[in-house]
């Protein structure tokens, strides 16, 4: 995994296989941000986003064994667990998806002008690369990683064929990967 | 579907997305398990997309590691491994630093106490000393002052412009022996300076006598002073006339007549 080179992917997984504290705890130091930043976007409330994030752990850590490598990282799991989560809570809680989307720069980025701890991976040299995506690219990857969008309801959303979801997709990762790789 | 299809194709990135239906999951991981290309692409994706995520990351509450903790019955470890958490970790901290400074203070308060029992013992001494010295300096003082008041006293009766100086003279049993009388001639008072009379055997006094009109009038007893000092010039008892004034010596307590050997004498 990126960040922190405590622990290679192949042996972070196999720590968390048998249960290991630490490993654990390296998990959730070094990912429960990036975590948190898809729970809070989706969950507008505080408590519930803690809320959230905690039960994601606990599925995490109690649920390892269904992670399965063959089929991807170890952060994609993780992240999509943690997606289908949020939003399976704000469903169950009478809340209906957030159809607004988060066009307002401010919207997203306000998270990052609060003065929170520093991360421990280079997280505003990140900030600095990803902020160099065109608005469309990113809001067609915002809508998917951080609202839970369908591919259906990006589609409607942006006013687009659902066949060019994928295309469009692919461009703005393409051009993610760009500025990612310029660093 | 040729590879370049495939990984141009955007179902790879709805798949890292989670956005893929089924079929399409299924289908990106059958060309993943066929072509290596695909899978790297795959991982490329993820990759890209773990970037994007640690670039919009929110740091967690502060408090909810410990509360995962607690669900999972995991020990947080002692040394976290980012700071991300750090709130909680110096909240862990805190608490570690908190019991090994008390312990330390503790310690550090049982020394201190050792070292200012001891130097609370030793200024106990220093005090009593000062105190014991203070009061030898107030006695020694006090001797003085009362020393120098009956100096005084002595100067006052000699040089008093009324006092009237009378010489007595050693007798035959003690012919070195000698006395002086002042006697005021404004108030009749007596007093003598009895410094030249040998002291007094025990059990002994002397007796002032005053001679009036040819008869020896008691004039009171001289007292050694208590601390076995000379004799100061003491007052006696007022004579308003006496042609001579005599001492002798007498038993403790004195007598109304004159019994004892006659020492000094001396005519007004």
């Amino acid at each position: 995994m990126t960040g922190n080179n405590k622990y290679t992917e192949e042996e972070l997984v196999s720590l968390l296989r048998q249960k290991d504290q630490h490993a654990f705890s390296y998990l959730y130091d070094n990912y429960s941000g990036a975590l948190n930043g898809v729970i809070v976007r989706l969950v507008n409330d505080v408590q519930l986003s803690e809320d959230v994030l905690q039960e994601a752990f606990t599925r995490i850590w109690n649920n390892f064994g269904q992670y399965d490598s063959s089929k991807g990282r170890l952060f994609t799991w993780m992240i999509n667990l943690t997606r289908n989560l949020a939003i399976d809570t704000l469903r169950s809680k009478g809340y209906r998806k957030q159809q607004q989307i988060l066009r307002d720069e401010n919207s997203v980025s306000s998270y990052h002008d609060k003065s929170y701890a520093p991360d421990k991976f280079d997280s505003i040299g990140l900030q600095k690369q990803v902020a160099q995506l065109k608005p469309e690219q990113k809001t067609i990857i915002d809508l998917a990683y951080f609202n839970g969008f369908t591919q259906e309801e990006i589609s409607r959303e942006l006013g687009i064929p659902l066949g060019t979801v994928k295309t469009r997709m692919r461009s703005a990762i393409i051009e993610l990967r760009k500025l990612l790789d310029n660093s | 579907m040729e590879l370049v299809e495939i990984i141009s194709s955007g179902l790879l990135e709805l798949y890292v997305l989670g956005i893929a239906n089924e079929q399409e999951s299924a289908q990106v991981l059958a060309w993943a398990e066929q072509y290596p290309e695909v899978k790297l692409e795959l991982e490329a994706i993820e990759k890209n997309m773990e970037q994007y995520a640690l670039a919009n990351a929110v740091p967690a509450g502060g408090l909810v590691k410990e509360k995962i903790a607690a669900e999972l019955n995991i020990q947080t470890p002692i040394q976290s491994t980012a700071a991300g958490s750090s709130k909680y970790i110096s909240l862990n901290n805190f608490w570690r630093y908190a019991a090994a400074a008390s312990i330390a203070l503790l310690i550090g308060s049982a020394l201190l106490n050792v070292v200012f029992y001891s130097k609370y013992q030793d200024s106990k001494k220093q005090f009593a000393s000062a105190v014991s010295a203070k009061n030898s300096a107030e006695e020694r003082l006090a001797a003085l002052e009362e020393s120098n008041r009956e100096m005084k006293n002595d100067m006052e009766v000699v040089q008093s412009r009324y006092s009237e100086p009378v010489s007595l003279k050693g007798m035959a049993v003690a012919p070195d022996a000698a006395a002086k009388i002042f006697w005021m001639k404004n108030t009749g008072e007596v007093y003598i300076d009895p410094n030249n009379l040998p002291a007094p055997p025990s059990g002994m006094q002397y007796q002032l006598w005053g001679i009036v009109d040819g008869k020896p009038v008691d004039g009171g007893l001289i007292v050694f002073s208590k601390k076995g000092d000379k004799y100061r010039i003491q007052k006696m008892k007022s004579f308003g006339k006496a042609e001579a004034f005599a001492v002798t010596l007498e038993t403790a307590g004195g007598h109304p007549q004159p019994k004892g050997d006659m020492y000094v004498m001396g005519r007004m």
